[in-house]
């Protein structure tokens, strides 16, 4: 605790200590750094969280179990499936009720689109933050089309809510599929024209190749998760190692940083991570259409839903990294606890520490590559 | 650091290089079409018909079909469909509807209610643009209070049910009403204050006062505590 008590302040050196947000464009969000400063030196940034945070868990406390779905949208909106399908699997896991196939592959579909949708956000702000323009625009030309895509599916932009308890929403809509793959043929194309535009450009590569560094055993100290973790080279992710839905009958490869410009663990690393992911992403979602079966979209659920009492824990591979869901029941109709594990909070623990001995401008380039976003570090 | 002039004049080389490849993929851009379109006056037809059919737009009651059963209004998470059913005076087994209050301004569209709808009488529509200067007038009111509408019989062998044009009730409100129309008017008349005159009671006073007035209906379908400050605890009446 101490350790968030800021020093006093030589007056003889060029020592500062600096607000950096909570307005500031590229904190993505509404998040605030404490920032001592010794020139354009830091000494170290305090990452001052709690801005946004809305109560989320007290809330699924409150309304019953199907009536909470739509918050978990507002716990990471820009990738909100994945929202959606932890707090489903958990609850499913309480009723232990059995998913049918069907519903299991749309909800993969969902999600990878959703995944590309919020990696072509995260990189495509990275790259704003270091500043370039143009890419930022190319990603989110693309995202638009997935956007299109999940509206027609789903019936919303951002706030989802298709995932219900014990299956999805509704089905593909006609013509949907082949809308799919048209999307997809361009993205993968897509993919290597935005390599070319930004990836491996001289200057974009120089401002990241060896920036904050967070190597593999640290990064697991401070409990990274998803991209993050992986750009650091350790190669663990949720949808391979510990199989949920219909994940296992799919062939995926999990990239992991190799430090591809510079170290292992810096912001280059993190920043193409995410990159590949997307390609496997793609890869995920052809499968998952060709080898969509038949059947029910949701399984039989009561319409009064009252679990018996007990606990489960559901976790996904979100866009941001590991999600865990904790649902404790005491056998009503409303949840007696629901938690939310979220990998942009402890992404945020980590800042302090890489931070010292940063430049300001690389301070920018490590939250970015993190891909903090604010609602999901507060809920 | 470059050690040499080789390496310095190489790094100026590569940076021109991956330079001329990103501008060459913006430039080949600026021939294209531009993937923006103008709102709202250079789409090709209005936006709401270019929306796909499940969109999930403003909540639409048909009246004639509504079988008064509550079920959307208890599957609201926030609570903001409001259903008052009453007896009719005159025939004891038909149930009216006396109010069915949607507040537009808190739904956040999930579209929980449209499920258990066993008519489908409560529907998302493809309208979205509904502007108001009030935010009261954002309260649609599906049932006239000084006249209730009686709740449909399901036939159990019926193969659909005779809705409305879906879309058309909500599209005909928007249009008729002004945008800027004055907001409505507080039922009943705000009571007589404590003696106990606080700084600001509107805030604090919003759960209490329903029940200390019996008049009003009951739960206030849209406390509306925080733009309202100088009505707590009353029914806004949006005739």
């Amino acid at each position: 605790m101490d350790k968030l008590i800021l020093r006093r302040v030589d007056q003889s050196n060029e020592e500062m200590i600096l607000n950096f947000g909570p307005q500031h464009p590229s904190t993505h969000g509404v998040i605030n750094f404490l920032v001592e400063t010794d020139g354009e030196v830091l000494k170290r940034a305090i990452p001052d969280v709690g801005y946004l945070h809305r109560s989320i868990e007290k809330i699924g406390e409150i309304v019953g179990y199907p009536g909470f779905m739509p918050y978990t949208d507002r716990v990471d909106y820009v990738a909100a499936m994945f929202a959606n399908e932890g707090y489903a699997m958990a609850v499913e896991r309480l009723l232990k009720l059995e998913v049918p196939a069907r519903a299991q592959w749309l909800r993969v579909i969902a999600n990878e689109f959703c995944r590309i949708a919020s990696h072509l956000v995260g990189v495509g702000t990275m790259t704003m933050d270091i500043g370039a323009f143009t890419p930022f625009l190319h990603g989110v030309r693309e995202r638009e089309v997935i956007n299109d895509l999940i509206e027609a599916l789903c019936g919303a932009r951002m706030t989802y809510n298709y995932h219900r308890i014990g299956g999805v929403a509704f089905d593909l809509p006609e013509g949907w599929r082949d809308k799919a793959l048209a999307f997809l043929d361009h993205f993968d194309k897509f993919l290597g024209e935005f390599d070319r535009l930004i990836s491996f450009n001289e200057i974009f590569v120089k401002r990241l190749a060896n920036v904050a560094v967070i190597p593999g055993p640290m990064a697991v100290n401070y409990g990274l998760v998803g991209p993050n973790l992986r750009g650091s080279g350790v190669d663990w992710d949720v949808r391979r190692d510990m199989p949920y839905g219909a994940y296992p009958n799919f062939k995926f490869d999990v990239p992991i940083g190799k430090g591809f410009f510079g170290t292992t663990g810096d912001c280059f690393d993190r920043y193409y991570v995410r990159c590949l992911e997307m390609a496997q992403s793609s890869r995920i979602i052809r499968q998952a259409l060709e080898t969509l079966p038949e059947g029910e979209i949701s399984a039989k659920v009561p319409r009064n839903i009252k679990p018996e009492a007990g606990e489960a824990l559901a976790r996904v591979e979100s866009a941001r990294g590991e999600m865990a869901y904790y649902v404790v029941s005491d056998g009503t109709n409303k949840a007696y606890r629901v938690r939310v594990r979220t990998g942009s909070f402890s992404a945020m623990c980590i800042i302090e520490d890489v931070s010292r001995g940063l430049m300001v401008a690389d301070l920018v380039a490590l939250i970015s590559s993190l891909d903090v976003i604010a609602p999901e570090i507060d809920r | 650091m470059p050690q040499s002039v080789r390496e310095y004049t190489g790094a100026i080389r590569d940076t021109v290089k991956s330079f001329w490849h990103g501008l060459s993929i913006t430039l080949s851009y600026l021939a294209r079409r531009p993937t923006t379109v103008q709102y709202p006056d250079r789409t090709p037809l209005p936006v709401r018909d270019m929306l796909p059919p499940r969109y999930r737009g403003f909540l639409e009651v048909d009246n004639t079909i509504c079988t008064g059963c509550q079920a959307c209004e208890r599957a609201c998470p926030i609570g903001c469909i409001q259903i008052t059913l009453e007896k009719d005076p005159t025939n004891p087994k038909q149930r009216l509807v006396a109010q069915f209050d949607i507040d537009e301004s808190r739904c956040m569209f999930c579209g929980l209610c449209v499920e258990p709808c066993p008519t489908g009488a409560i529907q998302h529509t493809r309208e979205f643009e509904g502007t108001h200067r009030y935010i009261r007038n954002l309260v649609f009111r599906w049932a006239d209070p000084m006249n209730p509408f009686p709740v449909y019989k399901v036939d159990k062998t019926a193969e659909y049910f005779p809705r409305a044009p879906l879309g058309s009730l909500v599209r005909q409100r928007l249009e008729t009403l002004a945008w800027d129309r004055p907001a409505p008017e507080f039922l009943p008349p705000e009571p007589p204050k404590p003696a106990a005159a606080k700084p600001a009671p509107a805030l604090k006073a919003a759960p209490a006062p329903t029940a200390a007035a019996p008049a009003a209906k009951p739960a206030a379908a849209a406390p509306a505590a925080a733009e309202a400050p100088k009505a707590p605890a009353a029914n806004p009446e949006s005739k």
